[in-house]
C-alpha cells in the first residue's frame, strides 16, 4: 500500500428480515453506528462509497451515492460501486485507491441491501444478475443451480460425501450463536443439514446463505488512526459464466487475489490466523480453503472437520460467515472486515483477512487486516 | 426477467451454436425452477461439446451421469407473455447406438452451398488434379438417371433407400423437396470407409441435413467443411448468379429451376445460422483459384493424413 490506511470506524445493522427498515434506514443505522465507534465528526468524511447490487430492482432505487450522502450534513462528494455479491471488497478497494492517492484522507464506505421486499422468485432471477445472462441465465439455472453443478462436480472429482458437506454449515451457525447481529443464532447440526429439504441436487436448504437486509459501514482514513491497519486490498476477476471456464472445482480469481495480496502485505500464508471466506453455499467455503492456500486441492473438507473438532489453529467464518450471519449481498464484504478487526483485536492476533467474491467467483476481493496491538 | 423480441432473437442465435452432442462435466437438478420454466424439477447440465466448448442446457436422461455422452434436441422452451416462442437445446442421453466413434477416424472434405454454386464441378476438378489423395464419395440417389449426370450418383428404389437407412448402413441422408418428386440423397460408410483404406481423402457433396448427420456420425472435427458461396454482394445478387448457371447448365426444367432456387434461399441463411458447422466459407468466383486454394489445403493435410 502506497498509504497507511487504518480502519478508524465501524457499525452494522443486524442482518434479517427488516419489514420496518428501508433501504435508507438500514444505511443510516451502520453509518451513524460507524461514526459513533470512531469517535469523528461527520464533517471529517471526505468521500462516500456505496456498495450495493439489487436497489433498482429491489427498492426502485438508483443514485445511491446521493442517497448515502444526504444522509451526513455536509452531503460529501459520493459514488456507487458494483460486483455482484463481491461489491463490498470492491469499495473497500475504492476507497483505499482514493487514500493511496491522496484525494481523501477519510472515507466512509457502506454496503447495504434490502432483499426481502420482494418475491423469492424477483429476488432469485435478479441475482442471477452475477451470472451471465446470454450464457447461463436462459438454461433455467439459479445461483443455487450454479454451485449444484459446482459441488456435484467436487464430489466426483474428490470423492467429497454429503455428510461431510454437512459440517460446513454446522461450524458456521455455532460460530454465529455469539454474535449479535447474526441473522440465525441458533446451532445447527450436521444431520439437520443432511436432512433439510434439497435445492439444486445435491444442496439442501441449509447449504445456502439466506435472503436478508442489511448494511454495514466502515471508515477508512489516512489522517486518523487505529491499531487496524489494511494492509493489502487486491481484486481479481474471472470469467462471469462458468461454462467459459476450464475447471468448477477451484476458482482462480481467489488464488490470483490471495497470491498478491500477501505479497503487497509482505506476510506469510502461515501468519494469517484469522479468516473471513465467502461461503455463500457450503461447498464455496470448502473450494474456498483450497483456493486460499489453508487446504490442499480436495481437502478443504479436513480444514473444516477439524474447525468442527476446534483442533485448527486457524479462526473461520467467527461471526458466523455468509450461512448464519446473513448475506445482504453488498453489505457482506463490509461485514467481513468489521469480524476480521473484531476478532484480531478479541483474540489479540496480528493479521486476518477478508476474502468476499461476487458471482461464482468472478470478482474476487481480499483485504488484509493488521493488528498493530500484537 | 423481460425477454423482449430482440433478446429472444439473439438468444435463438447462441441456441443454435450449441446445437453439437458433448460430454456431461456437471449437472444438478433445481428442485424450484425459475418460474416461467414451470414447477416441475429441472434437470440442467454443463455440457462440453465436441467442438471443446462448454454450454448450460437443459438435460433430459432420466439418471444422468458425469463423462455420459448426450446429444442435442432443439425443443419449445416456453412461450412468453406476448406469445413468443421461445426455443432451447435440450441435450438427452445417448442410446449405445449413438456413442460418438472413440477414436478420430479420419478427415472429409465436405462441400456445402446452395444448388448452381458450383459443388460438383469444384470436386470433380479437385479430384482430378489431386487424384492420387482425394476420390468422390458416391450419391446414393432415389431419383432418377439424367442424361447430364456424371457419374455421380448410385441410383437405388426408395424402399431399398429406406431399408438401408434403417440397418445403419446410410450414415447421412437428406430429402430435397421438390414440387415434382420426391427425393432422396444419402451417403454409406462403406463408400467412406473404403477410400479412408486406400489411404486417400473422401470428398462429399453436401447440403445441411447431410452436412450435420456426418458431422454427428464421425465428430464434428472429422469434416473439414468448406461453405461454397455464389459471388455478389447482396443476397439478389447471389440468386441471379444461381439462376444464371442453372439455366446455363440446361440440364433442368424452369420448374425444377424454381424449385431449387427456393431451397437456395434456405441454404444461404444456413452459413450464418449454422457457423458451426463450417471451417470456411469461400466465395466461387473463379473456379480454378478456388480449385486451387482447395488443393493447397488438401495437400497441407496430407502428411498428417498418411502419418
Amino acid at each position: 500500500m502506497n498509504q497507511d490506511i487504518f480502519l478508524v470506524g465501524s457499525g452494522l445493522t443486524r442482518f434479517g428480515e427488516w419489514w420496518d427498515k428501508s433501504l435508507k434506514d438500514l444505511m443510516d443505522e451502520a453509518i451513524k453506528a460507524a461514526l459513533r465507534s470512531s469517535g469523528l465528526s461527520a464533517l471529517e468524511i471526505d468521500l462516500v462509497i456505496v456498495a450495493n447490487m439489487l436497489a433498482e430492482v429491489t427498492n426502485n432505487q438508483a443514485g445511491l451515492g446521493a442517497l448515502a450522502s444526504a444522509l451526513l450534513p455536509h452531503h460529501p462528494p459520493a459514488m456507487r460501486v458494483e460486483a455482484a455479491c463481491g461489491s463490498g471488497a470492491l469499495a473497500l478497494h475504492t476507497a483505499c485507491a482514493f487514500l493511496e492517492s491522496g484525494r481523501a484522507k477519510t472515507v466512509l464506505v457502506v454496503g447495504a441491501e434490502k432483499m426481502t421486499d420482494v418475491s423469492m422468485d424477483v429476488i432469485s432471477q435478479a441475482l442471477m444478475g452475477a451470472a451471465d445472462a446470454e450464457l447461463d441465465a436462459p438454461s433455467g439455472l439459479t445461483f443455487p443451480g450454479i454451485f449444484g453443478l459446482v459441488a456435484k462436480r467436487y464430489m466426483h472429482e474428490f470423492g467429497l460425501t454429503r455428510e461431510e458437506l454437512s459440517i460446513v454449515s454446522a461450524v458456521h451457525h455455532r460460530n454465529a450463536a455469539e454474535n449479535p447481529f447474526a441473522q440465525f443464532r441458533t446451532e445447527l447440526s450436521p444431520e439437520a443439514v443432511s436432512e433439510s429439504p434439497l435445492i439444486s441436487d445435491p444442496l439442501r436448504l441449509f447449504d445456502c446463505s439466506p435472503v436478508s437486509d442489511g448494511a454495514a459501514a466502515c471508515i477508512l482514513s489516512t489522517s486518523h488512526k487505529s491499531p487496524l491497519r489494511i494492509v493489502a486490498s487486491q481484486i481479481a476477476s474471472d470469467t462471469l459464466s462458468i461454462a467459459e471456464r476450464p475447471t468448477i472445482v477451484s476458482f482462480p480469481a481467489t488464488r490470483e487475489a490471495m497470491n498478491r495480496a500477501l505479497l503487497e502485505a509482505d506476510v506469510e500464508r502461515r501468519d494469517v490466523r484469522v479468516v473471513e471466506t465467502h461461503d455463500c453455499f457450503s461447498i464455496a467455503a470448502v473450494i474456498n480453503m483450497e483456493d486460499l492456500g489453508f487446504a490442499r486441492e480436495g481437502e478443504g473438507i479436513k480444514l473444516y472437520e477439524d474447525l468442527y473438532e476446534g483442533r485448527a489453529s486457524l479462526f473461520v467464518n467467527m461471526g458466523g460467515g455468509l450461512k448464519a450471519c446473513g448475506h445482504p449481498v453488498a453489505a457482506t464484504g463490509l461485514k467481513q472486515l468489521i469480524d476480521v478487526g473484531k476478532h484480531l483485536s478479541r483474540a489479540s492476533l496480528p493479521y486476518g483477512l477478508a476474502h468476499n467474491f461476487g458471482g461464482a467467483g468472478a470478482t474476487c476481493g481480499i483485504h488484509i487486516v493488521q493488528n498493530a496491538n500484537v | 426477467m423481460n425477454h423482449s423480441a430482440p433478446i429472444i432473437h439473439r438468444a435463438l442465435g447462441r441456441e443454435r451454436e450449441k446445437f453439437l452432442p458433448g460430454v456431461v462435466v456437471s449437472f444438478t437438478t433445481l428442485v424450484h425452477p425459475p418460474a416461467r420454466f414451470g414447477h416441475r424439477p429441472r434437470t440442467i447440465g454443463l455440457i462440453e461439446l465436441t467442438n471443446g466448448r462448454r454450454v448450460l442446457g437443459p438435460l433430459l436422461a432420466e439418471n444422468p451421469s458425469i463423462g455420459e455422452s448426450v446429444r442435442p434436441r432443439m425443443r419449445l422452451s416456453h412461450i412468453t407473455h406476448e406469445g413468443l416462442r421461445v426455443y432451447e437445446v435440450a441435450f438427452e442421453a445417448c442410446t449405445k447406438k449413438d456413442v460418438p466413434l472413440p477414436e478420430f477416424p479420419g478427415y472429409i472434405l465436405a462441400l456445402t452451398g446452395p444448388s448452381g454454386v458450383g459443388k460438383s464441378t469444384v470436386s470433380r476438378m479437385l479430384t482430378r488434379v489431386c487424384s492420387e489423395y482425394t476420390a468422390n464419395v458416391p450419391i446414393l440417389t432415389t431419383r432418377e438417371a439424367k442424361s447430364g449426370d456424371d457419374g455421380e450418383y448410385v441410383y437405388t428404389t426408395p424402399e431399398k433407400f429406406e431399408r438401408m437407412k434403417k440397418a445403419g448402413s446410410i450414415v447421412a441422408a437428406t430429402r430435397i423437396p421438390s414440387s415434382s418428386e420426391n427425393r432422396q440423397y444419402g451417403y454409406q460408410s462403406t463408400d467412406i470407409e473404403s477410400i479412408w483404406r486406400e489411404g486417400k481423402l473422401p470428398v462429399v457433396v453436401t447440403e445441411i441435413h447431410l452436412l450435420k448427420d456426418l458431422a454427428e456420425h464421425y465428430g464434428r472435427s472429422s469434416i473439414l467443411s468448406f461453405g461454397l458461396l455464389p459471388p455478389g454482394d447482396t443476397k439478389r445478387a447471389k440468386l441471379s448468379q444461381l439462376l444464371h448457371r442453372l439455366r446455363s447448365r440446361g440440364r433442368e426444367s424452369e420448374e425444377s429451376i424454381r424449385d431449387r432456387l427456393k431451397n437456395a434461399e434456405r441454404d444461404l441463411a444456413i452459413f450464418r445460422e449454422r457457423k458451426d458447422l463450417f471451417d470456411h466459407i469461400v466465395v466461387n468466383e473463379d473456379l480454378h483459384s478456388m480449385v486451387a486454394s482447395l488443393k493447397e489445403k488438401v495437400l497441407g493435410l496430407f502428411p498428417a493424413l498418411k502419418a
